[in-house]
Order: structure tokens, then sequence, then C-alpha cells
């Protein structure tokens, strides 16, 4: 079984897989989104405003639960990581991703797919998994200062209790690089590998039941990475006693 | 290493794909949370605002509620006391008109006794000349026979007398 994503031509030695393709097109749609809200926002919303404007209240809501008032720097990444992923985890259930085909001159003879969920590819997902932990220890440095970040690792209170604390403080952080990014690439690709089997053994009716597991997939995988992120950015902020 | 190329993990990938979600996040955030974040400020703002006014309108009405019992209570006293104020009037008009009915009704009540009294006196005298000049025949003719002239002088004259002082009296 193949994991990595296909790739389907290269430009200056740069290749571009059919990963990058959804990927793009995952740009498109959230940017035609942006254009689509930004043009008729209004104080009366209606239409693609409503739907936004309910995403962003509900994110930035339960942020300000959790974080108070750190939540006017922590829910735009928490909003962007929710709308990149659901938006790219939906944009893959179109019919004609892993259906249409691709011929280049690598391929064998029945090509490779066109398209493809770009979180089944792990170049994206460890690329939001290093994003959301760098930021998060950004935001960290920028809040808590650098003593009180280095405190979280290195202290030398109760020795050697939180020297050991802070050892494993540090495990964890590189333990989010492969919680994060697996645990989206995991889904998204056993999904994929599923619907794909379902539509190999019969394409009327069978897949159906799938097609909605994987629309729940989607939206579920999308608000674990979003709230784990608010919940690290939470934690990492705030003052360490 | 085996594992990352089974993966399909490569470095420009990789960086193309971080570099593309950042690109995301800046737009994201320039062109859809700035302005809905404005929107959103001028929003609360404005309901803010309306809740104000709307608390303002509401203090305005209850005012002019107030003020409007205040008035209707004066004006019913006012009324009231007019009312009184008439009702004693009238109780004075019509008192007065009655004494002056009454005062008017004796006034003609009196003159009609007087006129009748001199009515009565001058049919009095009347009735006195025709019963003379009645009982001058009757007795002339009665005593022409019976007595002699000089007799019937002096019963006429007696006669005469005698009705004069009656009528007198």
């Amino acid at each position: 079984m193949q994991i990595s994503p296909d790739i389907l031509f290269s430009i200056g030695g740069f290749s571009v897989t059919n990963t990058v393709v959804a990927t793009l097109i995952t740009d498109v749609v959230i940017i035609v989104l942006v254009m689509l809200v930004a043009k008729k926002v209004s104080l009366k919303p209606k239409g693609v405003q409503n739907a936004v404007e309910a995403i962003i209240d509900y994110f930035r809501e339960t942020t300000e639960t959790i974080a108070g008032n750190r939540a006017s720097f922590i829910y735009p990444w928490v909003v962007s990581f929710f709308l990149f992923i659901v938006i790219s985890n939906l944009v893959a259930q179109i019919p004609g991703f892993e259906s249409i085909r691709f011929h280049s001159l690598s391929s064998g003879e029945h090509g490779v797919p066109l398209l493809r969920a770009a979180t089944s590819d792990l170049n994206l997902t460890l690329a939001l998994a290093v994003t959301s932990v760098v930021t998060t220890h950004f935001l960290s440095i920028k809040h808590t200062g650098v003593k009180g970040y280095l405190t979280r690792f290195f202290s030398f209170k109760m020795f050697p209790v939180f020297l050991f604390v802070g050892a494993l403080e540090f495990v964890n952080e590189i333990a989010k690089f492969i919680s994060f990014s697996f645990r989206l690439f995991g889904n998204i690709f056993a999904g994929e590998k599923v619907m794909a089997t379902m539509y190999g053994m019969c394409s009327f009716g069978l897949p159906l039941p799938f097609i909605a597991l994987e629309l729940m997939v989607a939206l579920i995988q999308a608000i674990v990475f979003a709230m784990l992120t608010m919940a690290f950015m939470h934690i990492m902020t705030e003052q360490s006693h | 290493m085996e594992i990352i190329q089974k993966f399909g993990l490569e470095a420009k990938l990789f960086l193309f794909q971080l570099a593309n979600f950042l690109i995301i996040v800046f737009i994201l955030k320039k062109f859809l949370f700035a302005p809905l974040r404005k929107m959103l400020d001028e929003r609360k703002r404005k309901i803010e605002q309306s809740l104000i006014d709307a608390e303002n309108a509401k203090v305005a009405l209850d005012n002019a509620a107030l003020e409007r019992k205040k008035i209707l209570s004066e004006a019913k006293v006012n009324a009231d006391k007019l009312t009184s104020s008439l009702k004693v009037a009238i109780e004075e008009e019509k008192q007065k008109a009655s004494l002056e009915a009454r005062n008017q009704s004796l006034a003609i009540l009196d003159e009609a006794k007087h006129q009748a009294g001199l009515e009565f006196d001058n049919i009095s005298k009347q009735l006195g000349k025709m019963s003379i000049d009645l009982s001058e025949k009757v007795l002339t003719k009665v005593l022409s026979g019976l007595f002699s002239e000089e007799e019937k002088q002096k019963l006429m004259s007696r006669a005469l007398e005698k009705i004069d002082e009656k009528i007198t009296n």
C-alpha cells in the first residue's frame, strides 16, 4: 500500500503531488469564502456571513471561556486551523478524488489519482503541527517572558522533582509534533482507503454510510486539532506557578 | 530514513505546505477576522446604544405617564372645584329668582287686593245709590196713598238718613 502522495509532475525541481493540487483547491475555496464574506460584510448578516460568523463566534466564545482575555490572540489561530482542516477534509469528499486518473511518463498503465485529500499527506499535517507547536511556544515566550518560559523545562525547585517534570514537559512538546501530525494524517488516510475499498466492492449504495462517516471524521478531526491547539496555547501562555 | 521516504516526507513539500498555511492564516487574519471583528464591535456598540436608547425611552415614557396622571388629577380637582362653585352659584341664583318671584307675586297680589277693594267700594257706592233710588221709588209708590205729603217727606228723609248711615258704615 502506498502511503506517500503521487508525484504528478515537477516544476524546477519541486515535485507537484496530488495532495499539493488538493491543497491549492483548498486555498482557492478559502480565498473565495474570504472574498464573499469580506465583500458583503454587514451589520445584518445573511448567507455565508451567517455561517462564518457562527463558526468564529463559537470558537471565540469557547476560547474566552477557557483562556479569558488571552482569547483575542489565541482564537484567530484556532479558527484558522479549523477552517483550513475542515475545508481540506470536506473538499476530499467531492466525487473525483482518487477516481480521476492522471497519466504521466513515470506513472503506470492506470496512471495515478489526480486528486488526493490534502490532509492525507504527512507533509501537510506535519507542517500544521509545527505551526501549532512553534506558535504556541512563541506566544508563551511573548506572554510569560523568557524566564517564565524556561522555568517550565528547567526548574531546581524541590530538586530533582521539577527537573524531572521539566524533562517530561520537553518530551511532551516533542510528542505533540507526532501526535498532531499522525492523528490527522492517520484518520484521513485510513478514511480514504476505506472509501476506495467500498467503491471497489460496490459503487452504488454501499459507500453511502461510509461517506456520512467520513464527513463526521472530517469535522471531528478539524475540531480536535483546533481545540488541542487552543488548550495548549492556553496552558503555555498562563503564568507558571 | 526508509520510514520518512515511505511516508513521502520531503523538505520542499513540507516547506511549501508550511508557507501555504501561513499565507492562508495571514489572509484569514487580514481579510476575514479583522473586518468581521470590526463589524462585530460596531454591532456590539450599536446594540449597547440601542439598549441605552430603549432605557431612556422607557424612562421618558414613565415620566410622560406620571405627568399625564398628574395633569389628569389636577384637571379633575379643578373640574370638581368648578362644579361645586357652579352648584353654589346656581343655588344662589335659584333662591334669588325665587325670592324675586315671591316678592313680585306678593306685590301683584297686594295690587290686586287694592284694586279689588277699590272696585268693591265703587260697586258698593253704586249699589247704595241704586238701592237709595230704588227705595225712593218703592217708598214713593208704596207710601203715596198711605201718608200725607208731610208724613211722606218725613219718612222718606228718615229712611234716606238711615241708608246714608249704613252706606257710610
